[in-house]
């Protein structure tokens, strides 16, 4: 067993540290005070790569490990987890489902210009009335000639506003439950009926929107079903199995980062004539914050090695998702309080992390769904 | 098309030089090491030779024993190929002894058009090499460029001086210092830094450059290395009204020989 990274992980590591540092850091507060999404990130992140991870070099992706993209998923949410869901969604969500589901016409024409981030993708399955409960889906697909026509509604779409390609599940069988559904790739420009709401109001992330998006007898080409009918639910397991270690490094990332900033101030802060992190009280306290954070992130690795050598990982992906987005919650919480007063404000990052942190323990997956999934594979 | 030569340093990084504020000793336990950031500087005007004019780009370097982690890193950012000499020798080496050992390795490479250095190192800034290197290679040297491009088969230089800017050429090679301000090093992207580990990199001796460890002498002895320290009066005014503030001010400040 050997826990260290490869030189060329350390490369990545140090090659997103200089990008976070140049292009994000210096609007990272802008963007959520603003609620602005950063469309100029967009170019310099694809030009490194980062829209590439794990695909292959025939459309320009860098054939990379999943530990690779964890690494830089970790590394932006240090200082923006906004940022993060424009990665993930494009990465983890969008561009290998299209590799891996969609007609090759479909992969040949849209996967260059994902990973080029000329197109941004969107992955559309909550519905108002179905969150967790996926069989309860209300849209649906009819088959029409070439053609099937879309009807329905879905909520909470990262980035919906911004993007151009839709993974839209579907029932296309109400009677066989999640048998029933079936996923395809929606071009919105292409689209008529295609509507994307106003973003919601959230309590972070503020630099990724978060929209409705509405399907009004929309027409999509019969190519554009991804994998067969049926196979909308299997689809999309599997990948919010992969999803679920994007969201365990972002919650791993914006941990490490109100640390980082929690740590230099209490090392400076002066009360009774002393630094406060020389009292015994708040080092068993970073101590404990600092060993989670450690675990949580061995967990993230472990996950991600466990995916890139074929193994199954659903197991271990649930166990990092829940545990690192707790930790993460914990963590922030705990260095808003270290940071008293000052942590409360917006003269510092660890208040907009706390707000981040907490989305992570809902979304692609609650942490209660997260628990019946371990829970299934131990109990067996 | 021109074939370049860029020479740099694996340094220690300062962030992780800690200072003992009593002894003022260094602590260095534990620092990690990068690329010196003057010659990410020199390799990136490189880099934009190279795209512009086309030919080679080679980097070489002589460090201690573990410039080894160096290879990668440096060839994900635009060089074709690096050749490298690790030997304990390098640990307390100076400018000459750099020097020497830099210039015999450049005479077993692929014969340059330019070899380029940066400004100076960022741990021991001596700003001779480069210099040195021209004199034992027999080659015009220029120091402090700002700005250089290639023209008809000459290098056009501008030199940042103290009150000018002056512009020279040289026709064939040379040996070319480079201020940081002349490029921008550039982020690699994913795919470099995924080709570096394919590019090659050559591992040079001290034997194979028919010298040894007594050739690679320093003509400098460091008697020690001490963290700068500025000492603060720490001299709080206290007086109640402006006039009286000040007037403490200038008499602290003439009894300290300022005024």
């Amino acid at each position: 067993m050997d826990f260290q990274l490869t030189e060329e992980h350390e490369l990545i590591r140090n090659m997103v540290k200089e990008f976070v540092e140049e292009h994000i850091k210096p609007i990272a507060a802008e963007i959520d005070a603003n609620h602005r999404f950063p469309s100029e990130s967009i170019a310099p992140m694809a030009e490194l790569g980062l829209f590439g991870f794990t695909l292959p070099e025939q459309y320009g992706g860098n054939e990379s490990d999943s530990l690779s993209y964890v690494i830089a998923s970790e590394e932006i949410a240090k200082v923006s987890a906004s940022h993060v869901m424009i990665l993930g969604a494009q990465c983890t969500l969008t561009t290998p489902i299209l590799l891996k589901w969609a007609h090759p016409d479909i992969v040949a024409d849209l996967v260059p210009s994902m990973i080029s981030g000329e197109k941004l993708g969107a992955f559309a399955l909550t519905e108002p009335g179905a969150g967790c409960d996926a069989a309860a889906q209300q849209t649906t697909a009819v088959r029409d000639g070439d053609n099937y026509i879309i009807n329905g509604s879905k909520i909470f779409i990262t980035n919906a506003e911004q993007s151009e390609v839709f993974i839209v599940f579907a029932m296309t069988d109400k009677s066989k439950g999640v048998k029933g559904i079936s996923a395809f790739v929606v071009e919105r420009s292409k689209t008529e009926g295609f509507r994307v709401g106003p973003p919601e109001h959230k309590m972070g992330m503020h630099g990724s929107h978060t929209s409705e998006v509405f399907l009004k007898n929309c027409v999509v080409p019969a190519k554009n079903l991804l994998g067969q009918e049926g196979e909308g639910f299997k689809i999309a397991m599997a990948t919010l199995d992969a999803g679920r270690i994007g969201v365990a490094s972002m919650a791993v990332g914006i941990a490490q980062g109100a640390m980082d900033e929690a740590l230099a101030y209490i090392k400076e802060r002066v009360q009774f004539g002393k630094p406060i992190a020389s009292n015994q009280g708040i080092q068993w306290r970073v101590a404990d914050l600092a060993t989670k954070l450690e675990a949580a992130r061995l967990m993230t690795y472990r996950a991600a090695a466990m995916k890139d050598s074929g193994q199954r990982f659903t197991r271990e992906s649930a166990m990092a998702k829940l545990y690192a987005t707790e930790v993460a919650m914990e963590v922030t919480t705990q260095c808003v309080q270290l940071m008293g007063g000052l942590g409360y404000t917006k003269a510092f990052s660890v208040e907009r992390l706390m707000c981040e942190a907490k989305i992570t323990e809902i979304f692609e997956g609650t942490n209660e769904i997260q628990r019946i999934v371990i829970a299934k594979h131990v109990l067996g | 098309m021109p074939n370049i030569i860029v020479c740099y340093k694996w340094v220690m990084d300062d962030q992780d030089i800690k200072v003992n504020p009593s002894t003022l000793e260094l602590t260095t336990a534990g620092a990690k090491y990068k690329i010196s950031e003057y010659d990410k500087n020199a390799l990136e005007i490189g880099v934009q030779l190279k795209e512009a004019h086309g030919g080679s780009l080679q980097v070489l370097s002589f460090g201690g024993a573990n410039l080894k982690n160096s290879l990668k890193d440096i060839l994900s950012r635009g060089a074709d190929a690096a050749f490298w000499l690790a030997d304990a020798a390098a640990d307390n080496a100076d400018a000459v002894a750099t020097a020497k050992v830099l210039a015999a390795a450049v005479k077993k490479m692929d014969p340059a058009d330019l070899i380029l250095c940066g400004d100076g190192s960022a741990d021991l800034y001596s700003q001779q090499v480069a210099q040195r290197l021209a004199v034992l290679l027999d080659l015009p040297v220029i120091d402090n460029v700002e700005s250089l491009r290639y023209e008809n088969g000459a290098w056009i230089a501008s030199r940042q001086l103290r009150d000018c800017v002056e512009t020279v050429s040289v026709a064939g090679p040379a040996v070319i210092s480079v201020l940081p301000g002349i490029a921008k090093a550039r982020i690699p992207g994913m795919k470099q830094i995924l080709a570096a580990g394919k590019k090659p990199q050559n591992a040079l001796s001290l034997a194979d450059l028919g010298m040894t460890a007594d050739d690679v002498q320093s003509a400098t002895k460091t008697l020690s290395v001490k963290g700068a320290s500025q000492q603060r009066k720490n001299v709080v005014i206290k007086e109640t009204s402006a006039e009286a503030s000040v007037a403490a001010l200038m008499a602290a400040l003439k009894a300290d020989g300022v005024l």
